[in-house]
């Protein structure tokens, strides 16, 4: 069973222009951020001054620095970041497997450290790692965990039927989840997640190591549970699934909050406001400095063979760098316009791109640091 | 080949140095062999119980019986402890009921002045195939010094029970502790290992509910196990079971040492996170718990620092309860206490293992 197969069949918002190349047609019915998320006043989650250390014999690694923010009702919440940048711990903390160095955290207005037990009953966690049981069917991982969240009997049957279908797996419930695809099993997880239609789902890295097929499927289902209500946090250090999903994003970087927003006030932050790019042969004196004289345009970078121009409004300027550079007699190889990505904001926050990623999603890393 | 066959040795090697505790049971296993085996088995056997009386009715005491009765109770092999523990005993059947309740190893019955064939009549308790030939051994000695040509009659009680039927019933017990090496904790263990804890440990379950499920799971295999090897037992070595009483406390005894012992090592399991330290260290205990069981040999051949990890041996009363019933027929009166040492330990085990799991990831 291939995840094409699947994709087909889920029921998403009506598409007429499947023949299209994916990543556009599932754009429009992806990006609505949180979909029916709610009520966005209540916080549900209030982290204040969490800090964890964790000490060795050897050295000191502080994973989580002096965090403090506030998750709301119904929000899907990304935590964006590099590979241990802390993202996990994080998790980790707030799901009660890990304690605090220092600081509180409050789940539902529960403190971690004093109630994990309660805590346990409102969250379901999708871990980083697979962590269903390979060796049993579908449908027993999903019968344990129904059973270890106290899920009625008279119901857990039809419950489990019901997250099979959510998760395009009826078909193979009672096949070892080892014979299942990497897409498949993390769909798993994530129903399994939900079982008991916990208040807040953490998700750890959802879709990593999936192929953009599976991707965009897990993205579907993320969007489905939050249409129930379900407020969802989830990490990542792919910058289109956050854009695609989150309402506010986290920005994390060694263990530190360097910003919290939802995506159009981050995009504000960067003073620059659009990118134009303008590919050339050579460089001749004076161009850069007869484009800067230009109105709205804030910075002109040229490295070899490119032109970096960001302006306030990049469209309405181009008429202008174009006469520029037919003053000068430069033929221009290319050019190209874009609104800065959430890569550009963490590049412009952190100095450095997102790294690490082996689906080469943000590719651009580093470039412009 | 060279270059890769070094390849491969030089990854295998280090990964054996990063695990010190592999390295360091290497080592002690086959150390720990010496000692406890070499004690364990060829120590020797000193202070066995044993009753003296003269025959009824009572008349005084003849010089046989005063002499004899010394004798015994001072007479030691050469650089050991005295062999025997006498008691002396006014009457045959008291000392009798001692022998078979497992309170005396033998009882020596003098005759008095007025017996005709001056006989000495040695009961022993011959579930023991190792103990009675050294009191018979010691009366002999005892005798010859004394000059005195009585004749010995010895009645086994329990009659002629072979070596491979004194050792066949502990085996019951190994096969109980080797499916919970392999079952059990073994579970707990590959769950860390894999990470896959990580996903039930977030849910309302609590650790009472983890320990006390993989408690119960380990038991029902142990339990499948020694039920199995008990039968094999049975058609190996010829014993049988006297009567449907017998079996009921057969099965209650497997059950509750399989209890004990798989609650042992799961919470062992608790805090381990790999499976090759957890096996050797398990295979230490397997060892060790079933040398100290009397499973080979007596335990009060033991040394005394031996006899005392006995007492703490969920198997030594396993051991003991099964032989009781099986070889000696004997019932709740008996084994009772060996039940309730079981289960103490259980107790105990089960408390250990849910207070050291480790609920979270640190």
């Amino acid at each position: 069973m291939n995840a094409l197969h699947l994709f087909t069949k889920n029921d998403a918002p009506p598409r007429k222009d499947t023949g299209r190349e994916p990543g556009m047609a599932t754009k429009a019915t992806l990006s609505f951020y949180g979909g029916s998320g709610g009520d966005d006043s209540a916080p549900i989650i209030r982290i204040d001054h969490l800090s964890k250390v964790f000490k060795d014999k050897t050295k000191t690694v502080v994973a989580v620095n002096d965090v403090s923010f506030e998750v709301m009702h119904g929000e899907i919440f990304g935590l964006l970041g590099s590979n241990g940048a802390g993202k996990s711990t994080l998790i980790r903390i707030l799901t009660t497997l890990l304690s605090p160095t220092s600081g509180q955290a409050f789940v539902n207005n529960l403190d971690i450290t004093k109630d994990p037990e309660t805590i346990r009953t409102l969250i379901g966690v999708c871990p980083q790692n697979y962590t269903s049981d390979v060796e049993l069917t579908a449908y027993d991982n999903l019968e344990f965990y129904g059973k270890l969240q106290n899920v009625p009997d008279s119901i857990l049957d039809a419950r489990i039927w019901e997250l099979l279908k959510m998760a395009d797996l009826a078909d193979r419930a009672h096949m070892p989840v080892r014979t299942f695809s990497g897409g498949m099993k993390r769909k798993l997880e994530i129903v399994r997640a939900f079982i008991h239609r916990p208040l807040i789902l953490f998700l750890d890295e959802p879709t990593i190591g999936l192929d953009p097929e599976a991707r965009r499927e897990v993205w579907q289902q993320i969007l489905e549970l939050n249409a129930e209500h379900t407020t969802i946090i989830l990490t990542t250090h792919y910058m289109d699934e956050a854009e695609k999903l989150c309402r506010r994003i986290a920005f994390v970087d060694h263990g530190s909050l360097i910003a919290l927003d939802t995506l159009e006030n981050l995009r504000r932050m960067i003073p620059a406001g659009d990118l134009i790019e303008i590919g050339i042969e050579h460089m001749v004196p004076g161009v850069e400095e007869a484009i800067r004289k230009i109105a709205l345009v804030n910075a002109v970078t040229v490295v070899e063979h490119s032109v970096t121009i960001s302006a306030t409004n990049g469209s309405r300027v181009i008429p202008a760098i174009l006469n520029v550079f037919e003053e000068y007699g430069l033929p221009i190889i290319s050019i190209s316009i874009r609104s800065p990505s959430l890569e550009d904001i963490f590049i412009y926050l952190t100095g450095k791109g997102i790294d690490g990623d082996a689906n080469g999603n943000a590719a651009h890393g580093g470039k412009a640091a | 080949m060279i270059r890769s066959a070094f390849a491969i040795f030089k990854r295998d090697f280090k990964k054996f140095l990063s695990t010190p505790a592999m390295i360091v049971m290497t080592l002690f296993i086959p150390v720990m062999y010496l000692v406890i085996f070499g004690n364990a088995m060829g120590g020797a056997i000193t202070h066995i119980p044993v009753g003296v009386v003269q025959e009824a009715p009572p008349y005084n005491d003849t010089q046989l019986f005063t002499s004899a009765s010394y004798q015994l109770n001072h007479i030691s092999q050469t650089d050991a402890e005295k062999l025997l523990d006498v008691t002396v005993y006014t009457d045959e059947i008291t000392a009798k009921q001692d022998l078979e309740n497992g309170k005396l190893s033998a009882v020596i019955v003098f005759p008095s002045s007025v017996t005709n064939d001056n006989a000495i009549r040695l009961y022993v308790d011959s579930a023991d195939s190792i103990t009675p030939p050294l009191v018979q051994a010691g009366l002999n000695q005892v005798l010859l010094s004394l000059g005195a040509r009585n004749p010995v009659e010895v009645d086994k009680i329990y009659g002629n029970i072979k070596y491979i039927q004194f050792f066949g019933v502990s085996v019951i017990m190994m096969a109980i502790f080797s499916a919970t090496m392999f079952g059990g904790g073994m579970a707990l263990i590959r769950d860390r290992e894999n990470g896959i804890h990580e996903g039930y440990l977030v849910t309302p379950v609590k650790r009472s509910s983890i320990i006390l499920g993989i408690i119960t799971s380990g038991t029902v295999r142990a339990f499948i196990a020694g039920f199995v090897i008990f039968w094999i037992d049975l058609l190996i070595t010829g014993i049988a079971v006297q009567s449907l009483q017998a079996f009921v406390l057969v099965l209650v005894v497997i059950l509750i040492s399989c209890i004990g012992v798989t609650s042992f090592v799961v919470s062992l399991a608790s805090r381990f996170t790999t499976q090759q330290e957890y096996m050797s260290l398990i295979a230490f205990f397997n060892m060790i718990l079933f040398l100290t069981s009397g499973a080979f040999y007596p335990v009060i051949g033991m040394p005394d620092w031996l006899r005392w990890i006995t007492t703490i041996n969920p198997e030594y009363y396993g051991v003991h309860a099964l032989r009781s019933i099986l070889l000696r027929d004997q019932g709740l009166n008996v084994i009772g206490s060996d039940l309730v040492a079981l289960l103490l330990f259980s107790t105990a085990m089960i408390i250990l293992g849910i207070v050291t799991y480790r609920r979270t990831l640190e």
